[in-house]
């Protein structure tokens, strides 16, 4: 898919941004850019004002301090030229469940500007992309939910925006579906599509996102790559054991070692900390089964983005 | 213009592809009218007479003078005649028997019983009737004098008529006191009912198609309208457009399809069309109002069916405003429906001009333009409302 060319350098650049609601400041001072081909992700548990930056990025409301610049263009909810560079899928589906899906797209195209035969074009285009030819005369009403969420993205891709921004585009849809739906997030980031994605699904941000800001409470708690949101934690990853025997005394053991930071015990058996979990886990079973214990099973926890998330605000993602 | 007219298409199409609304914004209205028409008309204006008994030449005799003076005349049983004059379809009832058709055949004076229609229109059609009855009678005195006089019948039959096409006889026109059915006379079965249908259907399809507005809202596609490349006042302009259209395809539905099927007579077309361009603008902008004050679409159908319904109850939709007491009258013309009632009575029954129906076309613009702003200034919050 063609992808329109933007000459600045950042597709968006979003500096310093604050939306207040009353006494309550939903975004307080957020700052990010993305650039052409690059997948950006906001992860924040529901309310932490993921959906409020995206309606600043998309000028649907106006923000009370700071800028929103889309391919070098101010975006302000009366500004037009910038969003035609847009393409916004919305969380909640935004079609009519009365109309086709191709009425759907022709309808939303017109008011992007397209008209005739480039319009029927882009119809049928996006029809086959989004996988839906076959039932491109249904009314929409009669959709699964998967096939609703391909529509809704669909038509965000229609005029073929430089920015695509998606709101939690997986909320609700099934395995096979969302499958699918990250497969097109990859491939049009692939194409050179500039994509901010929202989500409060660790795994869909891990998978997709070349660089991750982690929101809560409106504010960005830390911005990087994963690998460089890792790091946050102590890059430290944790041993599960499970048995029984003597635990006790398996655990004075294994704190000895030298990769072992830290040892906690519960009724089913012990947890360690270490710093290189794979390498160290040989020593750590032969050091607890000398100790007295008979281990049933083992598990290494790596860090990810949700020990991200509870190490920087003390609260799991989806609370 | 575009987008003006994508988001105004898409509008009609939602509307029209409602099953629902296909009955009650086409169907409907013309099955009431039909209704309206055949139990209430009032007819054309035309003097109704029935002539009940055996054929003789008396009835033929009035039958044919009757007719001669504009009156409708059906020969019908007598039972029937009394129905028909109880329930309204006839004005007089001329009951004649063997006795009165030998009396005129012999040329002797006859009693004639005839019944009168409870309307107070029936007045002047017995006059009517008297007059014919009376020019039967006087025709027939003559012949049996000049035939007593020695003149072969078919000789004295042949001078009358001569001189009756000679001597001018002075006539007299009947006019109908009551200014009620003076009023409407001259109106056509349908007419009546046409025009108030066409009104209270409008209006009320334009307020209950207010829904469609609240459902944009809701499933969120005002707000993805909002970030394409459109502006407010677009927005706005394009949902204005697209109620004016459902008011305006409903409306010209019902104007051609009682043109074409009962014969209605709306007069000057262009006038009466400017009418219900003008009362479609007021409906558009009405719709506007409760689509963006109300968030539940459901209640907003029933509000749209409640106050569509009083509204055209007050300005005449239901019983004609000619029959409001003075205060209800006054009332009356706080609705658009009383001063779109009034523009099409004046070109329908006066062949009203652009001139004569100028100061309710006015209102009517007044009140589009208004109701416009407003709705306009409303459906705007509710666009912020909504993001």
């Amino acid at each position: 898919m063609e992808v329109a060319e933007v000459t600045t350098k950042d597709v968006l650049d979003v500096r310093g941004l604050v939306r207040r609601y009353g006494d309550l400041t939903a975004v307080d001072g957020v700052s990010f850019h993305i650039r052409a081909g690059e997948t950006y992700g906001l992860l924040g548990p529901n309310g932490a004002g993921k959906t409020t930056i995206i309606s600043m990025v998309a000028g649907l409301i106006p923000a009370n301090e700071g800028s929103v610049r889309v391919a070098g263009l101010d975006m302000t909810p009366s500004e037009t030229e910038a969003k035609r560079i847009i393409g916004l899928v919305p969380q909640e589906l935004a079609i009519y469940p009365d109309l086709t899906a191709r009425e759907n797209l022709k309808f939303f195209g017109r008011l992007q500007g397209l008209t005739g035969k480039d319009l029927t074009r882009r119809t049928n285009e996006v029809l086959e992309l989004i996988g839906l030819s076959d039932r491109a005369g249904d009314l929409t009403k009669k959709y699964s939910g998967g096939m609703k969420r391909r529509l809704n993205i669909g038509i965000g891709l229609l005029h073929r925006p430089a920015l695509l921004i998606l709101d939690e585009p997986t909320v609700g849809v099934d395995p096979q579906s969302r499958n699918s739906i990250l497969e097109s997030v990859e491939r049009l980031s692939v194409e050179g599509m500039a994509v901010l994605y929202t989500t409060h699904y660790m795994e869909e941000a891990e998978r997709l996102c070349d660089r991750i800001a982690i929101i809560d409470e409106g504010r960005f708690q830390a911005e990087g790559t994963r690998d460089q949101l890792i790091t946050l934690t102590g890059g430290v990853d944790r041993i599960n054991l499970r048995g029984g025997g003597s635990t006790s005394r398996a655990a004075e053991a294994l704190s000895a070692l030298p990769a072992v930071q830290h040892v906690d015990s519960d009724g089913a058996g012990l947890m360690l900390t270490v710093s290189d979990g794979p390498t160290a886990l040989a020593g750590i079973v032969t050091g607890a089964g000398d100790a007295g214990m008979s281990v049933t099973s083992v598990e290494i926890v790596r860090p990810d983005l949700e020990s991200v998330f509870l190490h920087l605000t003390g609260k799991a993602l989806r609370d | 213009m575009n987008t003006l007219t994508a988001i105004a298409a898409v509008e009609l199409r939602r509307f029209l592809r409602d099953k629902s609304n296909i009955f009650f914004v086409f169907i409907f209205p013309l099955m009431l009218i039909l209704l309206l028409g055949s139990q209430f008309g009032a007819g054309s204006g035309q003097a109704r007479v029935t002539i009940s008994g055996p054929g003789s030449a008396l009835a033929q005799a009035l039958t044919a003078e009757l007719e001669a003076s504009g009156a409708d005349v059906t020969a019908t049983g007598a039972d029937t005649a009394r129905t028909d004059l109880s329930r309204g379809r006839a004005d007089v009832g001329l009951f004649l028997d063997d006795a009165d058709a030998a009396a005129f055949d012999a040329g002797r004076p006859a009693e004639l019983d005839v019944v009168m229609a409870p309307e107070s229109a029936a007045q002047a059609v017995l006059q009517q009737v008297r007059t014919a009855v009376q020019a039967v009678g006087l025709e027939r005195g003559q012949l049996a004098a000049l035939s007593g006089a020695g003149i072969p019948q078919e000789l004295a039959g042949t001078a009358l008529d001569q001189a009756a096409a000679e001597v001018a006889v002075p006539t007299v026109e009947i006019v109908d006191a009551n200014d009620v059915e003076q009023e409407f006379r001259g109106l056509g079965r349908f007419d009546l009912g046409a025009s108030q249908q066409l009104l209270l259907f409008v209006f009320l399809s334009s307020l209950t198609g207010a829904a469609t507005l609240i459902q944009a809202r809701r499933y969120g596609v005002v707000g993805r309208v909002m970030s394409a490349p459109v502006s407010s006042g677009q927005v706005v302009a394009g949902q204005a457009l697209g109620r004016f259209a459902i008011a305006f395809v409903q409306g010209g539905f019902i104007m051609v399809g009682t043109a074409l099927l009962f014969g209605v007579d709306w007069g000057n077309l262009w006038l009466s069309g400017l009418v219900l361009v003008l009362f479609c603008a007021v409906s558009a902008a009405a719709a506007m109002m409760i689509g963006s004050v109300m968030d539940n679409d459901t209640a907003a159908a029933g509000v749209g069916v409640g106050g569509g319904l009083v509204l055209g109850g007050l300005g005449g939709c239901m019983v004609p405003p000619e029959f409001f007491p003075e205060t209800l009258a006054a009332i009356s013309l706080a609705t658009p429906h009383r001063w779109a009632y009034d523009a099409l009575a004046d070109i329908q029954r006066h062949e009203g001009t652009f001139a004569d129906i100028l100061p309710q076309l006015g209102v009517l613009a007044g009140m589009a333009a208004a109701l416009l702003v407003l709705g306009a200034w409303l459906l705007r919050r509710s666009l912020s409302r909504a993001l």
